[in-house]
């Protein structure tokens, strides 16, 4: 296998732009990264397309990619559509990384788009139940609510057995939303408190508003290329993919005494890069639903069960700490448009590791840092897809 | 009204009153794994086993539930949503029986619970079909319909 660089990254800002369709989102995000990393369309050799919601929510089922590539100039070339729920975006990513480290293409492009304003949140809030199971979203499964009692990621469970309060709950969402403030690509750029995302509407009892991610438009791209290539396109730090692991869910019965998938994964990924946890300068994980920010700090094996809330008292994962998390403002403040959100984690720990990431930059430089992100959910009880990928300088 | 089943192979609804409806699942005759709903591959051996049929599911103990304040289309906020033990072996997801009145302290994690058959919602778009929720075991009514 080569060893792949990423050289080129580019976003997209995320929020809501009703009156923009999915091509118009992606094509700036396509075009900073490919500017960014100092090629040109026809230096491409491949494409892989991340969207989870297009089909049902704009009715553009098939062939997105090429719909959206072609309007940016990118044609004439493999272009593979990806979808693996909100996992979308890092499943494009390991794509186009295999592409070259397997020696097929030079150049590659991952792209990760999302459109879910569309003017009818119903709608937008039933594709979004399409991201699991048919059978559970016909029984009426709430996605939110599951993130409060499903099984491989009870918050209600951690409350019970390890005392933590409502308050715990909102440590994650006030810390995250203090980063996303500095972050001018963010969807929601208003530091919150404690108390207020305490006290906004409950949606999933104990998950309120403000500890939930909103609907949202967005997309990321990067450009990938073999290692030993990169100084011909730029002249920026090389920053090499160390590992990038992709797994489905599996089938789990209550007494299951495998790891968690989110902890397998994980692990799989420091084992494939010679790494562990500590190791970790920064980390962008996938935190839907801000609490489970707090259960991911122990399946990635930053800290012991029930001890997440410490990690944000004591200053470990804030901006200013050892080992920051979402510096991005993670997926309730910098956004989470579904099939974008892996590719924005990319793009946030390159400009981090790179010193471009301006008021939030972290210090030192980070030069190790770890992308967690899953989507789906199945009815063997657990999401579909975990992807990780660990960037090393 | 015209009544459907969603998922009819799921589900057993029996035709005399004195008798309880239970779900359908799948036991492994060789490592004795049951699953819920069917699948013809024992998720535990991964290989070709015999799946054999089973009837499940009367009753189960409450593993995890709370209240929803936003719903879907075709279901009405607020709602409970609840994960339950299944004694054959399965954790399944389930929707809570309307009966019940949706407010904290209603239902205790560890309750004994038992099935019913009903709407899957009591609005026009899903009110005509039939699916299965459970209830406290000590709660009255809702018994098959």
């Amino acid at each position: 296998m080569r060893e792949v660089a990423i050289i080129g990254v580019g976003a997209h800002p995320t929020g809501r732009f009703l009156e923009k369709p999915l091509k118009e989102l992606a094509y700036p995000a396509i075009w900073n990264a490919l500017d960014d990393a100092g090629v040109t369309a026809a230096d491409v050799n491949v494409a892989y397309f991340g969207n989870s919601l297009a089909g049902l929510l704009t009715g553009q089922e098939g062939i997105r990619g090429q719909v959206v590539l072609q309007h940016a100039g990118i044609t004439g070339i493999p272009i593979i559509n990806v979808e693996n729920a909100c996992a979308s975006a890092m499943t494009a990513l390991r794509g186009a990384w295999l592409e070259i480290a397997s020696g097929a293409a030079d150049v590659a492009l991952a792209v990760g788009a999302e459109k879910m304003n569309i003017g009818d949140s119903a709608r937008t809030i039933g594709a979004l139940s399409a991201d699991s199971e048919l059978d559970l979203s016909e029984m009426g499964m709430q996605f939110t609510a599951t993130y409060a009692i499903h099984p491989k990621i009870n918050v209600k469970a951690r409350m019970q057995e390890y005392g933590w309060t409502a308050a715990d709950l909102a440590k994650p969402a006030a810390k995250n939303s203090y980063n996303g403030s500095l972050n001018p690509l963010a969807q929601h750029r208003r530091p919150l408190t404690i108390e207020e995302i305490v006290q906004s509407r409950l949606i999933a009892d104990p998950l309120t508003l403000l500890m939930c991610s909103s609907i949202s438009d967005g997309a990321a791209a990067a450009v990938l290329c073999a290692a030993d290539l990169a100084p011909r396109f730029t002249s920026h730090t090389p920053i090499k993919i160390a590992s990038c692991v992709l797994q489905s869910g599996v089938y789990r019965l209550p007494d299951d005494e495998r790891p968690d998938s989110a902890t397998a994964s994980a692990f799989a990924a420091y084992e494939k890069a010679g790494i562990g946890p500590d190791d970790l300068d920064a980390i962008e994980l996938h935190d839907a639903m801000a609490p489970a920010e707090l259960i991911l700090y122990e399946r990635l094996g930053l800290c012991a069960l029930g001890e997440g809330p410490r990690l944000i008292d004591e200053h470990v994962t804030t901006l200013d700490g050892r080992m920051p998390v979402n510096p991005s403002g993670g997926l309730c403040s910098r956004g989470h448009p579904v099939g974008a959100t892996g590719l924005l984690q990319i793009c946030e720990l390159i400009w981090q590791m790179r010193g471009q990431a301006g008021p939030r930059q972290i210090e030192p430089r980070p030069k190790v840092t770890l992308a967690q992100n899953q989507g789906g959910l199945l009815l063997g009880q657990d999401s579909a897809a975990y992807g990780v990928t660990i960037l090393k300088c | 009204m015209r009544v459907k089943i969603l998922n009819p192979g799921n589900l057993r609804i029996p035709t005399e009153p004195v008798a309880t409806p239970c779900l359908l699942g799948n036991r492994c005759r060789e490592c004795g794994t049951v699953v819920f709903p069917k699948m013809p591959i024992c998720p535990s051996c991964r290989r070709k086993t015999d799946m054999e049929e089973i009837e499940l599911g009367r009753t189960g103990k409450l593993y995890s539930h709370t209240i929803a304040y936003v719903a879907p289309k075709g279901f009405t906020a607020p709602y409970f949503q609840a994960f339950v033990d299944l004694p054959e072996g399965p954790r399944i997801f389930s929707l809570i029986g309307c009966q019940c009145l949706v407010e904290r302290g209603v239902l205790e994690d560890g309750m004994e619970m038992r099935l019913i058959v009903e709407p899957v919602a009591e609005t026009p778009e899903r009110g005509d079909e039939l699916t299965y929720k459970y209830v406290p075991a000590h709660h009255n009514g809702g018994s098959g319909r």
